[in-house]
């Protein structure tokens, strides 16, 4: 048993960034996690956007968190050394959508963000020659940012434990007991005691709600799938692009991804909680709403399929303290969710200092970032070789990945050994072959790094073992 | 930066053949081969079958590689560099290319006066046929699980089942089997396999291996392991028929549903490009419309047989070298035309120079029991070939005199019955 001051359930975005901001201020925190990695829910299968804030119904908490959580993450970004890109966010429509556009224009202006235009056909397809011809206009928010969803999280919780906080995986809480103010927070094997919770369990936040006797939030599940194109597509769209929001959301864009590859989604399809299947239904949904805003997409580049849940409840956030007790649960942070997330830790951390968290003065240490071969000029490359020669080895040929890179990935603070979380930090298998070539090779690399034999490696948790041996079959 | 005159980029089955035919030349010769020994994905290829034209005898697929590794080792000037992974190949000022590798001797530079790209073809995973479901383990390109069951001796799964029958997945039902797996079922979207017929006879019809032709899998069902797979029969548009779909249970599916050529390196040099073979368009000498860049082998266009692989990349290489020391003979262009039951020519252009003949490969849109191929120009029929039993799944090829030609060539198939 350990004990922490504060534990944090759930290492999604919302976790990730209320665990950053705990350890940056000098308290002692730990982040539970279910899965067998964090990042692994619904922060890892989103549209990867920081949006700009013209969505949200003014004075609510999407409105308030998205303008702040955008504000915040540039300047998050750098001190996490992960790239964003910021590239500002596009909504189309054709000449009948003019009152529409000029509605969120409005509401944009009422919640604060800054720099918004209505962009007129010429410059519009002057920006982004492969919209549909019957795109009029446009609302251009120049605050609007791409990241990747997942490295963010990764990143976030790297650097919660280069400051001094825990994170475990295979966390899966099932009992909560309190005692004396103390809480002692179980998962199968083990337990840590913590003065504070919070509940950032995203799909599963009434089941922790339920343990501890807190008040169970009405949730919806919302699934939103994805086709993710390959990197010769590039330059198709050069800016997110969404259609006019509806009631259901923001609709289905056309955008770059941060790593060069153009990604079309989501759709939003009532779900159960886990449930990120893909159906055929949802490719021919996804193909003929993204038609309505750009024109040709060529879908023989398509390299993978994905969804993820939203999780909902109406129409805001619900971050709330239990009376009486320091607990506290973050519940429905869908869309704009991953933009909020260093809001809401803002706004949660100060309500926990407000009722007695004690910061203590810290030293901060900055995360490392992994070397990317890709993007080095070749005279620190040759010099990254001389010395470590695994540099020059190339495993994933699709992505350029070495060798060198993914021994960091294995070395990094977290001390991932799925494939599936190696390839979310340093992307083997993520190119146009999926793995088809050096799947087998990461398997090698992980195993000779780890000493688990390669029938145990898993692509995403224990029960995904990618060789079927005698060894392992049930 | 090093000089070569022929820099090959890939060292299987069509890189050493360039190497042999640019040699031969008398050119000075670099490969570049990004794994750590020759041979590509015929070291995967334990099977035997390879090398019946060339060699006259059933080989398999690395001893198939070590016979022209032999021949390779036989020339003069070849500089071969293993763990070589090319990654930059650009047009210099002065009509040379510059071609940088990484490798864990650090970043291997030349200047070349011309290129061979000899980079074979990848897999489509599971996205580029847009298959829904779940993302579980146990999803394998037919390739990917060759690589893990005979290179690594790990196997993949218990009880199978193989989306599409390329010659790949025909392979590998075989070797499944006998490596003590179950094969459920072949399943193919298409009303014929696109396997050779004696992969079909040798792998799936001896080993009793159903294959269920215009059916396909629908989706993927399983949480942490593929615990099944939905399958059902397509209308006449290829579209499953949602009402026929049945589950499958197996803990494994396997993907042979079709190759895509390596070309991305030269993708910023402006090559014409053709869309039936996802690669560039080739002349007779298999240069593609940057002078000094050649493509030959999987990399231009999918074959069926190695034999064909090495003989397109030694004709490659020996016009490589040529263009290097003295300069191809360019005049009179003339573009291959084809009629509909022919999908692409490769190549796509010769040139009227007068003598020797010239060999079109090309491949058909579906199966023919009885056909005449023929080659007309100027009107007449130049050269006719009968060509009994004509499958989609098979390289058909066509010699002609290239004295014949006048000023335009054009490939037709008359259907006998």
């Amino acid at each position: 048993m350990q004990d922490f001051e504060v534990a944090i359930i759930g290492a999604g975005i919302v976790g990730a960034c209320i665990f950053s901001e705990l350890t940056r201020k000098g308290v002692k925190t730990v982040l539970l996690e279910a899965g067998s990695d964090v990042s692994n829910g619904s922060t890892k299968a989103n549209s990867g956007l920081v949006h700009a804030g013209y969505d949200p119904e003014p004075n609510t908490l999407k409105a308030r968190f998205n303008i702040r959580g955008n504000q915040l993450y540039p300047a998050m970004c750098a001190r996490l050394k992960v790239d964003i890109l910021q590239c500002g966010t596009l909504v189309v429509a054709n000449e009948n959508g003019r009152e529409g556009l000029n509605t969120l224009y409005e509401r944009g202006l009422i919640n604060g963000v800054q720099g918004m235009r209505i962009i007129e056909r010429d410059e519009l397809h002057e920006m982004e020659p492969n919209l549909a011809d019957n795109i009029d206009i446009a609302l251009f928010a120049p605050t609007g940012a791409v990241v990747s969803p997942y490295l963010t999280c990764i990143a976030l919780c790297e650097e919660g434990v280069v400051n001094g906080g825990t994170v475990k995986v295979n966390f899966k809480v099932d009992k909560i007991n309190k005692n004396n103010d103390i809480y002692e927070i179980f998962a199968q094997n083990e337990s840590v005691t913590a003065k504070y919770v919070v509940n950032c369990a995203g799909v599963g936040a009434n089941e922790i709600n339920a343990l501890v006797g807190a008040p169970q939030v009405p949730l919806s599940y919302v699934k939103g799938a994805y086709l993710l194109l390959d990197k010769s597509q590039q330059g198709f769209v050069h800016h997110p692009i969404f259609p006019l929001p509806t009631k259901l959301g923001k609709g289905v864009l056309a955008t770059p991804t941060l790593h060069g590859n153009i990604m079309f989604g989501p759709n939003a399809i009532p779900c159960e909680p886990h449930d990120t299947t893909v159906s055929a239904e949802n490719i021919a949904e996804i193909k003929e709403k993204v038609e309505l805003s750009v024109k040709k997409p060529n879908y023989k580049k398509v390299i993978k399929l994905f969804a993820g849940v939203r999780v909902v409840s109406g129409n805001d956030f619900v971050i709330e303290k239990q009376d009486n007790e320091n607990f506290y649960y973050t519940a429905g942070i869908c869309s704009p969710g991953l933009t909020a997330a260093p809001a809401i830790a803002e706004y949660v951390v100060e309500k926990m200092h407000e009722n007695g968290l004690e910061f203590k003065p810290h030293k901060f240490v900055a995360r490392k970032p992994y070397t990317c071969t890709e993007k080095m000029s070749k005279k620190d490359l040759k010099e990254l070789i001389k010395t470590k020669p695994s540099f020059g080895k190339i495993i994933c040929r699709c992505e350029k990945i070495s060798e060198g890179e993914i021994l960091e990935a294995l070395n990094s603070p977290l001390k991932p050994v799925d494939v599936d979380a190696i390839k979310r930090r340093v992307r083997p298998t993520m190119g146009r072959c999926q793995g088809g070539f050096c799947l087998p090779k990461v398997i090698k690399v992980i195993s000779s790094y780890t000493g688990i034999p390669p029938e145990n490696v898993c692509l995403n948790g224990a029960g995904s073992e990618i060789i079927l041996d005698d060894k392992n079959t049930k | 930066m090093k000089k070569t005159d022929v820099l090959i980029i890939g060292g299987g089955p069509c890189g050493l053949a360039s190497a042999i035919g640019a040699s031969s030349q008398g050119a000075k010769v670099t490969v570049l081969e990004r794994a750590n020994r020759l041979g590509g994905i015929l070291n995967q290829c334990i099977h035997n079958g390879f090398g019946l034209h060339i060699f006259n005898e059933e080989l398999t697929g690395p001893e198939y590689a070590h016979r022209w590794e032999e021949r390779v080792a036989q020339c003069e000037n070849v500089d071969i560099n293993t763990g070589a992974f090319c990654e930059e190949l650009n047009l210099l000022k002065n009509g040379s290319f510059y071609v940088c590798a990484s490798s864990e001797k650090g970043l291997l530079e030349y200047e070349a006066k011309s290129v061979v790209l000899a980079l074979g073809c990848r897999e489509k995973p599971a996205g580029s046929i847009l298959l829904g479901g779940s993302r579980p383990a146990g999803v394998f390109t037919a390739g990917c699980a060759q690589r893990l069951i005979n290179i690594d001796g790990k196997k993949v799964g218990k009880r199978v089942v193989i989306l599409g029958s390329g010659d790949i997945g025909l392979i590998m039902a075989r070797r499944l089997i006998c490596e003590g797996a179950e094969v459920v079922g072949i399943y193919e979207i298409m009303p014929q396999s696109g396997g050779l017929v004696r992969n079909i006879t040798q792998c799936v019809k001896d080993f009793n291996i159903p294959l269920h032709l215009s059916t396909t899998v629908t989706r993927v069902v399983g949480q942490k392991r593929v615990e099944g797979v939905y399958v059902a029969p397509v209308n006449e548009r290829l579209q499953p028929i949602l009402e026929l779909e049945k589950f499958v249970p197996c803990d494994t599916l396997l993907l042979s549903v079709g190759l895509i050529p390596e070309n991305e390196i030269a993708s910023d040099l402006g090559l014409e490009w053709n869309n039936v073979t996802n690669s560039f368009t080739v002349d007779e000498y298999y240069q593609t419309t940057q002078k000094g860049v050649f493509c030959a082998g999987n990399v231009l266009h999918v074959n069926d047989m190695v034999d064909n692989v090495s003989n397109e990349g030694e004709s490659a290489g020996k016009n490589a070298g040529l263009f290097a020391l003295k300069g191809l003979d360019t005049q009179n262009k003339i573009e291959i035309t084809h009629d509909e039951h022919i999908k692409y020519t490769a190549p796509k252009y010769v040139y009227n120079t007068g003598n020797g003949t010239v060999k079109i490969s090309f491949r058909v849109d579906k199966n023919y029991k009885r056909t005449l191929i023929s080659a007309i120009s100027g009107g007449q029929e130049i050269s006719k070939r009968p060509a009994p039993a004509v499958t989609a799944g098979e390289m058909q090829t066509l010699i002609i005199d290239k004295s014949k030609i006048v000023n335009d060539l054009h490939l037709q198939i008359t259907v006998l019955d």
